[in-house]
């Protein structure tokens, strides 16, 4: 059993009188695909704003093991979770920088890498070499990504001009130029065809393989989920309800009942979950 | 065809009562404006009125209205004739890539050798060097701002406190310490640039608007404090005698004194614009220095981050970019540029008062960087050329220039909503890289 790279424990969120989160712990094992799932409202966002510091949370512990050194990212501010932590993440509203090219979107989130190697940009100033075999070193990094994204071609284009699908794939891109050890993904399949998930799996799998990354990710397109998730845990109103393998979760009676309702002949099942009602007919 | 005539006649008559309502509002403004002649005492005496009194010229309204009503019919049936609105938005953008990648870069260098020969061509007289002076000094103060305004996105209503902090910093460490320019220059910045950071801490969670307001009480209370604060800034009345640069040490004057002079030193005749001469080109290489630096640092992390942080404050955050250093260093290197500008300021005239620094200043360079093209280095050129030179040029028309300052900026932002410059260049890409690997 791989160790595990983030533990969370006794995560509570709470909103004026709202309880967004209450008390969810849970691992993310090191080198695995993990995948929060649970119906809309479940609090799944909280958890991953919390996370990534875009949330202090109300009460609870996260740890973060990354290059030997425990984080407590309970109270880290939110931009060293990137930078120290290693921790990067998407938006579920793709947030590019719409007027900079594409290159430019990969090589700004190597900032941190090139501020050190161009001494905070003095050398840079300076014209030094040492600043620009930098700046080549990051360009490299970020061709070597565009090509595994299908861009290359784009890449002096704005970020903004690009298919939605791209903008997608490029947002990853992007958040894995930080060089990091979890990947936290909000909904990395909204708004692809079926095309451009399987595209987008790929691109998980090799983060997963080849980069050296663990994953954390929210989706709701179960297809995805299902295919490439090692493990799941699933929340329904604040809380965890299950956690485990696909194969168990989906047999688990209490998501059936989170997703389905408790009387199976409501028919806005449909509307909420119809991937993983097919998913449930197909392996009862 | 039938059809297409039809909609011609509907469509003149539509054009004629446009006109006339365009025409009607004219009126009450042309009323006021032009209806009435105020006569003066001895001109009434002439006349037969006495004392001061309004003689009604209504003739002029009339010929106002009537010269708007055939303007603007002139300009409905030019914009709508078939022949010229072929021009699709697609092919305004191609042709103005065009221009901007073709005439750009030719723009940019012919300006500068116009800028560098300007002191020597034949007709450039004591008033075109001054008028020159000037507008190098609003482009430095534009390119200072852009790094804030157009680069990291922080919206700056009292950049001008900067320039304040500037002004009063070389006038008071020149008379007080006995300083030469050159020593107080970097001093003057360096104090900019602590102030810009002053003021950057309390505002680092605020963005648009709110940034705004507060940057432009920001720039009042400065202004403020040099008006009352008698015993160190001699308020209202100003500093006076703030010396002038020397040439590396050679002063420029007359007198006979222990010390050469730049005339006695080259053996040539003492002229007394030698020294505008060389405040001409001291500016020109203050900005550009400005330029350089802007140019380079937006290649570098620094600048990079700036544009982020622009773009997408929440997203720099998720990738580890900190935003409160990110924004510091661009309020401070903002802020030093205005020092920088400042000193030159007081040096050149060698007198400053804080009615030098009022808002009307911080807004008019604010408009020279939304004009000339957010983050647009030769844009902000052209605007402050345009605006700049064009209130001068028509500074006969006294208290009327202004009308002509806002006439610029409506014409402006009729043609280019967007500023005159807006390509934006990227700070890398990968052909070059190809080429170089």
């Amino acid at each position: 059993m791989n160790r595990s790279v983030l533990s969370v424990e006794s995560l509570s969120m709470v909103f004026g009188g709202l309880v967004a989160v209450d008390g969810v712990s849970f691992e993310v094992g090191e080198g695995l695909i993990t995948a929060i799932i649970g119906p809309n409202g479940a609090g799944k966002t909280t958890v991953f704003n919390c996370l990534t510091g875009f949330y202090r949370p109300t009460d609870g512990k996260i740890v973060m093991r990354a290059d030997g050194h425990e984080h407590r990212l309970e109270r880290m501010e939110g931009f060293r979770i990137a930078s120290h932590a290693k921790i990067a993440r998407t938006f579920q509203n793709i947030r590019l920088f719409p007027q900079m090219s594409v290159l430019e979107n990969l090589v700004v989130a190597q900032h941190n890498d090139l501020m050190l190697a161009s001494g905070f940009s003095v050398y840079g100033l300076l014209g030094l070499k040492k600043y620009k075999r930098a700046e080549a070193a990051s360009v490299e990094k970020a061709k070597d990504w565009l090509e595994k994204i299908g861009l290359v071609e784009m890449a002096n284009q704005d970020a903004g001009q690009l298919p939605y699908g791209s903008q997608r794939l490029l947002e990853i891109a992007r958040a894995m130029c930080t060089g990091p050890k979890l990947l936290c993904l909000d909904e990395p399949a909204a708004g692809l065809n079926a095309a451009e998930s399987a595209q987008l799996a790929d691109i998980i799998q090799y983060i997963k393989k080849e980069k050296n990354c663990s994953v954390l990710l929210i989706e709701h397109d179960m297809s995805v989920v299902m295919n490439i998730s090692d493990k799941i845990i699933v929340l329904d109103h604040g809380g965890k309800i299950a956690e485990g393998t696909p194969e168990a979760v989906r047999n688990d009676p209490k998501v059936i009942n989170a997703y389905l309702g408790e009387d199976e002949n409501e028919l806005e099942v449909d509307l909420i979950a119809p991937n993983l009602e097919e998913e449930v007919r197909e392996h009862p | 065809m039938a059809e297409a005539a039809g909609s011609r006649q509907r469509d003149l008559a539509f054009y004629l009562r446009d006109a006339g309502i365009t025409a009607l509002m004219t009126l009450p403004i042309a009323f006021p404006m032009f209806g009435f002649y105020l006569i003066m005492g001895s001109e009434g005496r002439a006349s037969g009125v006495y004392g001061t009194g309004v003689e009604p010229r209504l003739i002029w309204v009339v010929i106002a209205v009537l010269a708007v009503f055939v303007g603007r019919l002139t300009i409905s049936f030019v914009k709508n004739d078939p022949a010229v609105t072929v021009v699709t938005e697609q092919s305004v953008i191609e042709t103005r890539r065009y221009m901007s990648e073709t005439i750009g870069p030719w723009t940019g260098l012919g300006l500068l050798s116009l800028a560098i020969l300007w002191p020597l061509l034949p007709f450039v007289d004591r008033w075109l060097l001054d008028l020159g002076i000037l507008v190098l000094t609003y482009i430095m103060l534009g390119w200072g701002l852009n790094i804030v305004v157009g680069l990291a996105g922080l919206l700056d209503l009292g950049y001008v406190a900067f320039y304040a902090v500037g002004a009063y910093s070389y006038a008071l460490i020149a008379l007080n310490f006995d300083l030469s320019f050159w020593q107080c220059l970097p001093l003057a910045g360096a104090f900019a640039a602590l102030f810009g950071i002053l003021l950057g801490f309390p505002v680092l969670r605020l963005r648009g608007d709110y940034l705004a307001i507060v940057t432009l009480g920001f720039g009042e209370i400065i202004r403020i404090i040099l008006l009352n604060w008698y015993e160190f800034t001699k308020g209202p009345d100003g500093i006076s005698g703030i010396p002038r640069p020397s040439f590396f040490g050679l002063p420029f004057t007359n007198q006979e004194g222990v010390v050469t002079s730049f005339h006695k030193y080259f053996g040539i005749e003492y002229v007394s614009t030698h020294r505008i001469v060389f405040m001409y080109y001291l500016i020109l290489g203050l900005a550009l220095v400005t330029n350089a630096f802007t140019q380079r640092i937006r290649k570098l992390p620094v600048g990079r981050a700036w544009e982020a942080l622009r773009e997408d404050e929440v997203a720099c955050r998720a990738l580890g970019i900190n935003p409160r250093n990110t924004k510091l260093t661009a309020f401070a290197i903002g802020a030093m540029f205005a020092g920088f500008a400042g000193s030159f300021f007081a040096t050149r005239q060698g007198f400053i008062s804080p009615e030098s620094f009022t808002f009307i200043e911080s807004a008019i360079i604010l408009a020279i960087v939304v004009l000339g093209g957010m983050g647009s280095q030769l844009g902000i050129v052209l605007a402050a050329v345009f605006l700049i030179g064009m209130t001068e040029l028509f500074r006969e028309l006294e208290q009327f220039r202004m009308l002509a300052f806002g006439a610029g900026m409506v014409a402006i932002m009729v043609w280019r909503p967007r500023g005159l410059l807006t390509r934006r260049e990227p700070t890398v890409s990968l052909r070059d890289n190809r080429g170089a690997t």
